[in-house]
């Protein structure tokens, strides 16, 4: 009979194997807000994901090269996630946030 | 881009952590109901923190910097366009890992300092997976950290940038499962989530390059999802076209090809004046005032040629890129 450390170890050894299924994805869909396509108007947009208003849904923060960020935020609702209108994400003095770039 | 809602200096709220094109992470931190301005994150010695390449704002061009090289480690050529602020070897503050946009690499900055006060280290030290320097396939478009396993150690996801505008293997999704002790990480292989983009499509599909993902549960089924921004490349089908139309396509070419070649005059002229004057300042200027002078030249080609495009966009289809933000839904659990 395996000691309960053996055991440990056998069951520890296992652990990759199990995460190590790839997962499966659904064919991606466009995400839109207020009925429009995102991050087409934006240069290499990327998303993060944050609860900005504090209603508890998180919302989506788009940054993209140019160094702004816009948020849609999320609206009330179970299932796939629905988004409203985009505004800049503004800086405390009232000005566009603003990532000094090149 | 790649901004990170972090508690950057542990005052209990959370700050914006990015990195961006011009080379260096940038921080806009909290305070109380507002963001202030985005500042450099600089090193414990005041100096603005890079892999090598940057663009210098004090005299608007990209400069190259070897302040960060180890001694005896391979001097590093990156530009460091993404960042994100993680406590890599589980001393309780934050360090500042790196992206490079032009290699597959990943770089740490060592915190030396404190949670509050961060010191962070000159030097650009390799960060590695399974043993060996990460390499993502495509170069680094974005960092990221999750806890993608959802074992309470916080892994890290990478999008890559793939060939943007050719027709080399466009990018994909990966990550690095943390296998550290809960405190230092250490990272393990790199898995592929979403494979990089074989492209030849005939209509948007997918994001096929420079990837930009974020992993959350946005349908709220217990599994991690991805939102991924992207280029898609397509080109949409085209249709056999009759004798006439295929004559039609190629005056159409020759026509563009000809308003080319007076572009390139233009241009020409334009650019004479660097071989002509020597002061880099005072080229610049006289470059800057015979491009205005043209510009009614310039405005006039571009009005020939833009009838030409389109009609040519309607018997041959033409390539497409564009920007959307996509969303891979997690269906391992069905």
């Amino acid at each position: 009979m395996r000691s309960p450390l053996v055991a440990l170890l056998l069951f520890a050894t296992q652990l990759p194997a199990q995460t190590a299924t790839a997962p499966t994805f659904a064919p991606p869909v466009r995400v839109q807000a207020d009925g429009k396509d995102l991050g087409t108007s934006r240069l290499y947009p990327s998303p993060v994901l944050h609860d900005t208003n504090g209603d508890g849904l998180a919302d989506l923060l788009i940054g993209d090269l140019r160094g702004r960020i816009t948020v849609a935020l999320r609206l009330p609702g179970a299932g796939l996630p629905r988004f409203a209108k985009e505004t800049k994400l503004l800086a405390k003095d009232g000005d566009e946030l603003d990532f000094a770039n090149w | 881009m790649s901004p990170q809602f972090v508690d950057f200096d542990a005052d209990g709220d959370l700050d914006l952590v990015a990195g961006t094109y011009d080379g260096s992470p940038h921080l806009a931190r909290r305070d109380g109901d507002g963001f202030l301005q985005p500042e450099q994150i600089l090193d414990a010695e005041g100096v603005r923190i890079v892999l090598h390449q940057y663009w210098d704002h004090d005299v608007s061009k990209w400069t190259e910097s070897s302040r960060g090289d180890l001694p005896g480690e391979p001097a590093v050529q990156g530009h460091g366009t993404s960042a994100i602020a993680f406590d890599d070897d589980g001393d309780g503050d934050l360090d500042l890992l790196l992206g490079d946009h032009k290699s597959g690499h990943v770089y740490r900055r060592e915190n030396r300092g404190t949670a509050k006060t961060p010191a962070y280290a000159r030097g650009n030290e390799r960060v590695l997976a399974d043993g060996k320097p990460i390499d993502v396939p495509g170069t680094v478009a974005t960092l990221r950290l999750v806890d993608w396993d959802q074992d309470g150690r916080q892994d890290l996801l990478f999008g890559s940038m793939g060939d943007v505008y050719g027709e080399a293997a466009g990018g994909g999704v990966f990550w690095c499962r943390n296998v550290g002790d809960g405190k230092a990480a250490r990272f393990g292989p790199l898995q592929t989530l979403v494979a990089p983009s074989p492209k030849g499509h005939t209509e948007a599909v997918r994001p096929d390059a420079g990837l930009y993902p974020e992993a959350a549960d946005v349908d709220g089924d217990g599994d991690l999802d991805l939102v991924v921004g992207g280029y898609s490349l397509w080109t949409p089908p085209s249709r056999a076209l009759n004798a006439t139309e295929q004559q039609r396509v190629a005056t159409i070419r020759s026509d563009l090809q000809a308003l080319d070649a007076e572009l390139e005059k233009l241009n020409q002229v334009a650019q004479a004046v660097f071989t002509e004057v020597r002061d880099e300042e005072e080229a610049n200027k006289r470059y800057t005032a015979a491009f205005q002078a043209q510009k009614k030249e310039r405005d006039q080609l571009r009005e020939r040629r833009e009838p030409l495009e389109t009609e040519l966009a309607n018997l041959v289809p033409a390539k497409q890129r564009r920007a959307f933000v996509w969303l891979y839904e997690n269906t391992t659990k069905r």
